[in-house]
């Protein structure tokens, strides 16, 4: 049974290949075709079957602004508190990228030496870098070299041009700014009397 | 001496490792020599006879260059000696700078060479050599293509012309080619792709492959082209454009109220600096004033009223004269006195009537005298005695009236002292009040005064003024813009209609272009279709049998026979003896008619015009669309920039109303706002007024009460001591009235008495008189009057007193009334007038006071607003990013006076940056979302650096914004839709013409299979058939490559209309084109998945063998790997080639050419069996070509060639080519 016969895009392998692994199909992503998928999802017609088509085995496509995603049907707690682990690493790279002096925001194309040089001259910056947690961590540089590789490889970013290591910001860091939008912060004021901090995702 | 034509030898002076050798090529000849002896590098040279080409020998990069290694020296020559069926002639080759060719009309002579010392001469000598021998020796022949013209027969110059191996026709390039495959064919496996390679290679130039490169780049330039217009009409993207256009103006507009604003702090941060010192002088001449005129104006009222205090003192005096005068007046008329002045005036009358009464009673007793006088003396006595009485009592009552009068008058007094004592307290204390109810009214007159004042005062009135005419100005150059806007908007419209109009003829043009070339294409190709069908049936119909049959039948039958009986294949021609050159038996002159038949050649140059005829058509098309493209673009130039320049205008002129708009609600909410302001100053001061004013009336209304209560007390007083007064007064009235009356009775009484005693004296009198005669009657009337009179004079006595009083008073006072009545009026009067006169100069004092007051204040609180403005601007603006941001203008901004203070503008100014940055914010997001949309390198050039500067996000904004005015995007499309066209045209154009030679290579294939028929295996036994056939290539480019040309042929080039087109009516054409930008798509992703430089020729088919040997039959193939031994392949790999190398000469050799023979050069030929090789000559000697081959060592092969040579190095590193001794089995 092919994905003809359910009268599915013939881009339905592909559109699964790049979702089922977490990751997002933007409308100006230019890499490997996603902007054709995502016009492709983005056909109503196609939407609806491929919605059905993927709900079957339990995947739902989530539409953002200009993105899509897969999320799972029925997905245990477990799982949930685990995207959220690995969700919180996420909110320093945004609260370092959101407070360079020349914003990183949708469409947005940097690389990574200038977010570096802008940290080495900025101490402010310097200390955000530094408090982020990554493997690589001698120089500034490589540190902001690997934020952006993690976020490409998160479909967050995309490699535009690998000679001058050129980044374009693609639409599903939407996504990262909503869930950071979404974070509530509180004071813990409860019997225990101290005055630790937590979040609430809403 | 060769009965045909033939490299018969070939000579190396020089060359390479050789000094000199000397090879015979005339039959078979095979070179013996171990490897890196030079064998290979002479059969190169041979090869170079044919092909002429130094690049296509072989050698590989790496190695030295042909005219490198060959001609080493400055006398190094090849020479290729031709035998003819005449006398030979040579060829020299040698370098001159590069190589050149000279052609001598000779057989080769070493003596030409080589002087005496058998050294080689050089050019210079070997040419004037021949030359004194009288040889032609030709001049030099610079280029590779002419030698080969003249090699190959095709020389139009008739001194070189002889000087040819062989008459090629106009494929005569195919052999060198052939040649050349063969030797540079080393495989020892039988491949069809080689061998489709060889034929492909031999019939194709360089240039006649599809260079998969240049169509990637095509189509990715296409490809990427059209993402572009896709993303740019994509709806997000649009929706993005309008916001980006929406927040340019807003942050233009921002920015644009920023700087303004920016250039009022500037001039009113100058102009308080400025003005600080002029203000504080302003403001104390202002306070001097009003000193002045308040010292001016008390001095006044202090005159003033020291006149009115003057005046007030006579009023008051006069009114006091009036009121005692009145009241005087009123007790004198109570007392009747009118009436007592009346009866006093007839006192003198009844005086007169009392003496004439007396007299006439004296004349009466004078008879009765001495009685009389007795009697009278009697009653005089009596009434002496009654009067004395009534003295007494009189003066007793008097003494008791007067005590009492005394006592009442005393009364009088001490209640005239004590009410005038409380007249003069209560005097006193209203006096208090009333000056004090004076001097509030006074101030309360000054207040009403004031209001007057500030109701007529018009505050802000330079501001107002100032704002009304801005506001007249604003609305005058508004109105003049909106009309020129709506002129500019008109001029679009009219533009508009006008580009709209010439795309319309455009594209009616170029669709009517398109439609009449595709009727000509279509005619022209079944007038091809024709020649192709005529071309088809020749061989089997009657064309082919006169082709065959009769020598030059176009000569004769030609000129005779209709043209389609020609092309029949049913009419079975058969020739008959003796017939020949009538006409059925007549004999006819035909020389002096035309021509009618053609040759095939003929037809086939026909069909061969007819395409370039189609491709002429369609050239022109394609010109004609491109000048069309060409003339839209100049148009879509000419009026895009038109439309965008007033499109510009009217946007701006849509912003300069919008902002005039703004400006105008802005400063008619200012005006109102002064309005307002100036009400509430009037207001305000009003208030104060109004309060101070509703305190004074309190005041008053207080000091009224208080006034009346005083004047009620001392009234009450008054009244207690007016009744005490009256009733003491009563009192003692009663106890006169009733003492006067005790006495009265006691008088009356006694008075009775005496007139009773008169009486009686009287009655004896009377008696006595009558007694004595006298007229008694009349004497009592004459007493009776005198007693009346007396009574009368006695009450009018009663009276003089007052009445003496009333006269006085008269005289002093009551006369004098009316004058005193009028005088205090006159004070009155003058009292007003210093009041009403103190009124105005209060006013006018007032006025002037408040308007200095006012001014002073102004000049105050300008100058407090100053400093406090510099102060505030120091330590909270200064500091500021939007201070840097604005500082040039700021700084550089003139003194003026502005309607805003220096806070208000710095607050302003932080609040706006806030809002600016935030819609600044907004915009480059917009314009970072919109680029990120587009690849890097668009061809719109949207993009922008993440670190642009605000410039450049402007500059973004403003190209964008002319993008969409000027319609590029139109440009755009068209342009991507013609290199659509342009694109699969250029497929097309590549593929037809590639295609076109699939006719060839099936020909070739044809006769290669027909050779493969006639070889003679059968008699050796050893190879029983070698098969070959065409199939259909399943190369997947040059499929799509020709899906493509049979999608632009059966849709012409009208489908890159429907690219981008959302029409509804030209669906179909979206269609076409939706299905060509697929195709396109699909062959990119072919290219890049194949990983093929280009489609050659030889990729349009497929060629499969099929070989049997002895009892092994390959069955149909691409690649033989092995049909037997290895001799066996290199056998069947050599038949293959010498065939191919057969087809080839007879087909690129003109008809008539047929004695010559070519060499076929394999080398390596060591593993074949003698058997084989006898089998291999005898084959190759069939078709005229004589081998040259090459042998690692003697092995007995070599006997089977007619020459044979070895190769020795020798010491000196030359390497020595020597002819070996060897028989000639058989060749």
């Amino acid at each position: 049974m092919s994905a003809e016969d359910f009268n599915l895009p013939r881009q339905t392998h592909e559109i699964f290949a790049v979702m089922a692994r977490g990751n997002f199909i933007s409308s100006n992503g230019s890499r490997d075709g996603m902007n054709r998928l995502y016009d492709v999802i983005n056909n109503p017609e196609n939407f609806d079957r491929l919605q059905a088509y993927f709900n079957v085995i339990r995947f739902n496509i989530e539409r953002g602004n200009n993105y899509f995603y897969f999320s799972k049907l029925g997905e245990p707690n477990s799982e949930l508190e685990k995207k959220l682990e690995r969700f919180e690493r996420y909110i320093d790279i945004i609260d370092l990228l959101a407070s360079m002096d020349n914003k990183i925001t949708i469409g947005s194309r940097f690389r990574p030496t200038e977010i570096a040089e802008e940290c080495n001259a900025n101490v402010r910056l310097k200390q955000k870098l530094q408090k982020i947690p990554l493997y690589r961590s001698e120089t500034l540089h490589n540190k902001v070299r690997e934020i952006c590789e993690l976020m490409s490889r998160d479909s967050f970013l995309e490699l535009e041009d690998e000679k001058t290591e050129s980044y374009k910001v693609l639409d599903s860091y939407t996504y990262l700014l909503d869930i950071i939008n979404a974070v509530a912060i509180y004071e813990d004021t409860g019997s225990s009397g101290d005055s630790t901090q937590g979040l609430i995702y809403n | 001496m060769e009965n045909c034509r033939i490299l018969n030898r070939i000579v190396e002076i020089n060359i390479a490792n050789v000094k000199y050798a000397d090879i015979e090529l005339s039959g078979n000849t095979c070179f013996v020599g171990t490897n890196n002896f030079g064998k290979t590098s002479l059969q190169r040279a041979i090869l170079f006879f044919y092909s002429a080409n130094s690049r296509g020998l072989g050698i590989s990069a790496s190695q030295k260059s042909f005219e490198e290694h060959y001609f080493r020296y400055e006398n190094s020559y090849l020479v290729y000696e031709i035998a003819t069926e005449e006398q030979n002639f040579m060829v020299m080759v040698y370098r001159h700078n590069k190589i050149v060719f000279r052609f001598i009309d000779a057989p080769f002579n070493p003596d030409f060479f080589f002087n005496s010392n058998d050294e080689a001469m050089k050019i210079k000598d070997i040419i004037s050599g021949i030359e004194k021998r009288g040889i032609y020796i030709s001049n030099q022949i610079d280029t590779f293509e002419r030698y080969r013209n003249i090699i190959y027969g095709t020389e139009t110059d008739k001194q070189l012309s002889k000087f040819h191996l062989l008459k090629g026709n106009e494929k005569y390039q195919n052999i060198p080619k052939s040649i050349t495959n063969v030797f540079l064919s080393s495989k020892s496996s039988i491949d069809s792709r080689f061998i489709k390679d060889f034929i492909a290679n031999s019939l194709t130039t360089e240039s006649s492959s599809i260079r998969l490169e240049q169509v990637e780049r095509q189509l990715r330039q296409f490809n990427e082209k059209y993402t572009d217009i896709e993303t740019y009409l994509k709806k997000e993207s649009q929706q993005l454009i309008e916001l980006i256009d929406k927040k340019y103006d807003q942050v233009h507009m921002l920015k644009g109220a920023q700087m303004e604003m920016a250039d009022k702090l500037g001039s009113s941060l100058r102009f308080a600096e400025s003005q600080n010192e002029a203000i504080r002088e302003a403001a104390k001449k202002k306070e001097e004033e009003l000193t002045e005129i308040s010292n001016a104006y008390e001095e006044l009222k202090f005159n003033i009223e020291n006149r009115q205090n003057n005046l007030r003192e006579e009023i008051g005096y006069y009114d006091r004269s009036i009121r005692e005068a009145n009241k005087k007046l009123k007790e004198y008329k109570d007392k009747n006195i009118d009436e007592a002045v009346e009866k006093h005036a007839e006192r003198e009358k009844l005086m007169v009537e009392l003496n004439i009464a007396r007299r006439e009673y004296e004349s009466l007793t004078s008879n009765v005298a001495n009685i009389e006088l007795k009697f009278s003396s009697l009653i005089e006595q009596l009434r002496n005695d009654k009067t004395a009485f009534i003295n007494r009592i009189n003066s007793k009552i008097g003494e008791t009236f007067n005590h009492y009068n005394e006592l009442q008058l005393l009364q009088k007094n001490e209640f005239s002292k004590k009410e005038s004592e409380l007249k003069q307290k209560r005097e006193e204390a209203t006096e208090a009040v009333n000056a004090e109810v004076t001097a509030r009214q006074i101030e309360f007159n000054s207040l009403k005064s004031d209001e007057k004042v500030i109701r007529s005062t018009r505050h802000y009135e330079n501001e107002i003024k100032s704002l009304e005419s801005e506001l007249n100005e604003l609305r005058g150059v508004s109105y003049k813009n909106k009309s020129e806007r709506a002129i500019k908007q008109n001029m679009v419209h009219t533009i508009q209609r006008e580009w709209e109009a010439l795309e319309l003829k455009l594209k009616n043009s170029l669709s009517n272009r398109v439609n009449q070339t595709n009727n000509e294409i279509q005619k022209v190709k079944l007038e091809i279709t024709e020649i192709e069908n005529k071309l088809n049936v020749q061989n089997d119909a009657f064309y082919g049998y006169l082709e065959k049959n009769v020598k030059n039948w176009h000569q004769n039958i030609g000129k005779v026979v209709n043209e389609k009986l020609l092309f029949r294949t049913d009419l079975t021609p058969e020739m008959k003896e003796g017939a020949t050159e009538t006409l059925y038996g007549i004999s006819l002159n035909l020389e002096p008619v035309e021509l009618v038949s053609k040759s095939i050649e003929e037809y086939q140059f026909e069909k061969n015009e007819k395409l370039a005829q189609i491709r002429d058509l369609e050239d022109a098309l394609n010109q004609f669309q491109t000048a069309n493209t060409e003339e839209k673009m100049l148009a879509a130039d000419k009026f895009g920039k038109q439309l965008g320049e007033l499109k510009e205008d009217v946007k701006v002129l849509s912003y300069s109303l919008e902002l005039a708009d703004k400006r105008e609600k802005k400063l008619a909410d200012e005006l109102e706002d002064w309005k307002i302001r100036a009400g509430k100053e009037v207001e305000e001061s009003l208030s104060g007024n109004r309060q101070r004013l509703n305190i004074i009336e309190e005041e008053l209304a207080i000091l009224n009460k208080k006034k009346n209560a005083v004047l009620s007390d001392f009234n009450t007083q008054l009244e207690r001591l007016k009744s005490y007064n009256d009733e003491r007064l009563s009192e003692l009235k009663e106890k006169q009235e009733t003492e006067i009356a005790d006495l009265e009775v006691e008088k009356k009484n006694r008075v009775k008495e005496f007139e009773k005693k008169e009486e009686d004296l009287t009655s004896e009198k009377e008696n006595n008189f009558k007694s004595k005669g006298v007229d008694a009657k009349q004497l009592k009337e004459v007493e009776g009057r005198l007693k009346e009179l007396q009574d009368a004079l006695q009450e009018i006595e009663q009276f003089s007193q007052i009445i003496s009083d009333y006269q006085k008073d008269k005289r002093e006072i009551f006369d004098k009334l009316p004058d005193f009545i009028q005088k205090k009026e006159e004070f009155v009067n003058s009292n007003n007038a210093l009041s009403a006169e103190v009124e105005e100069a209060s006013r006018k004092f007032n006025m002037k006071r408040i308007e200095l007051n006012k001014e002073k204040r102004a000049f105050d609180e300008e100058l407090i607003a100053f400093n406090n403005g510099i102060n505030f601007y120091s330590n909270n603006f200064r500091e500021t990013p939007v201070y840097t941001k604005f500082a040039d203008i700021i700084e550089r901004a003139e003194p003026k006076r502005t309607n805003h203070n220096i806070m208000d503008l710095c607050t302003q100014l932080l609040k706006n940056d806030s809002h600016f940055n935030e819609e600044y914010g907004a915009f480059q997001r917009y314009v970072n979302e919109f680029a990120g949309k587009f690849r890097i390198d668009n061809h719109f050039n949207f993009v922008i650096r993440n670190d642009a500067s605000q410039g450049e996000y402007e500059r973004f904004a403003q190209n964008l914004r002319s993008f969409i005015n000027e319609n590029k995007i139109d440009l755009s499309i068209a342009e991507t839709a013609t290199q659509i066209g342009l694109v699969t045209d250029s497929i097309a154009t590549k593929v037809k013409e590639l295609s076109g030679q699939k006719d060839k290579i099936q020909h070739i294939i044809g006769l290669i299979a027909e050779d493969f028929k006639k070889a003679e295996f059968e008699e050796s036994k050893l190879i029983e058939f070698i098969k070959i056939r065409l199939e259909e290539s399943d190369n997947k480019v040059y499929r799509l490559l020709k899906r493509i040309q049979e999608f632009r042929e059966e849709n012409g080039m009208v489908y890159n209309e429907g690219l981008f087109n959302t029409d509804f009516a030209t669906g179909m054409k979206r269609e076409i084109s939706g299905k060509a930008v697929k195709l396109l798509e699909q062959l990119r992703s072919a290219i890049k998945e194949q990983e093929q430089e280009e489609i050659r020729l030889q990729d349009l088919f497929e060629l499969k063998f099929n070989i049997k040997e002895g009892m092994n039959e390959t069955g149909w193939t691409h690649r033989i790997d092995s049909i037997g031994s290895t001799g066996t392949d290199i056998l069947v790999k050599a038949i293959i080639y010498i065939t191919l190398l057969h087809v080839f000469i007879k087909e690129s050799s003109h008809r008539s050419s047929k004695d010559f023979k070519v060499h076929c050069i394999i080398d390596e030929v060591g593993q074949i069996s003698a058997h084989y090789l006898r089998e291999l000559l005898r084959f190759a000697k069939n078709r005229n070509i004589m081998m040259i081959n090459g042998l690692p060592n003697k092995s007995g092969l070599e006997s089977h060639y007619k020459y044979t040579y070895q190769f020795r190095r020798e010491d000196n590193n030359n390497v020595r080519i020597f002819p070996s001794i060897v028989t000639e089995v058989e060749a």
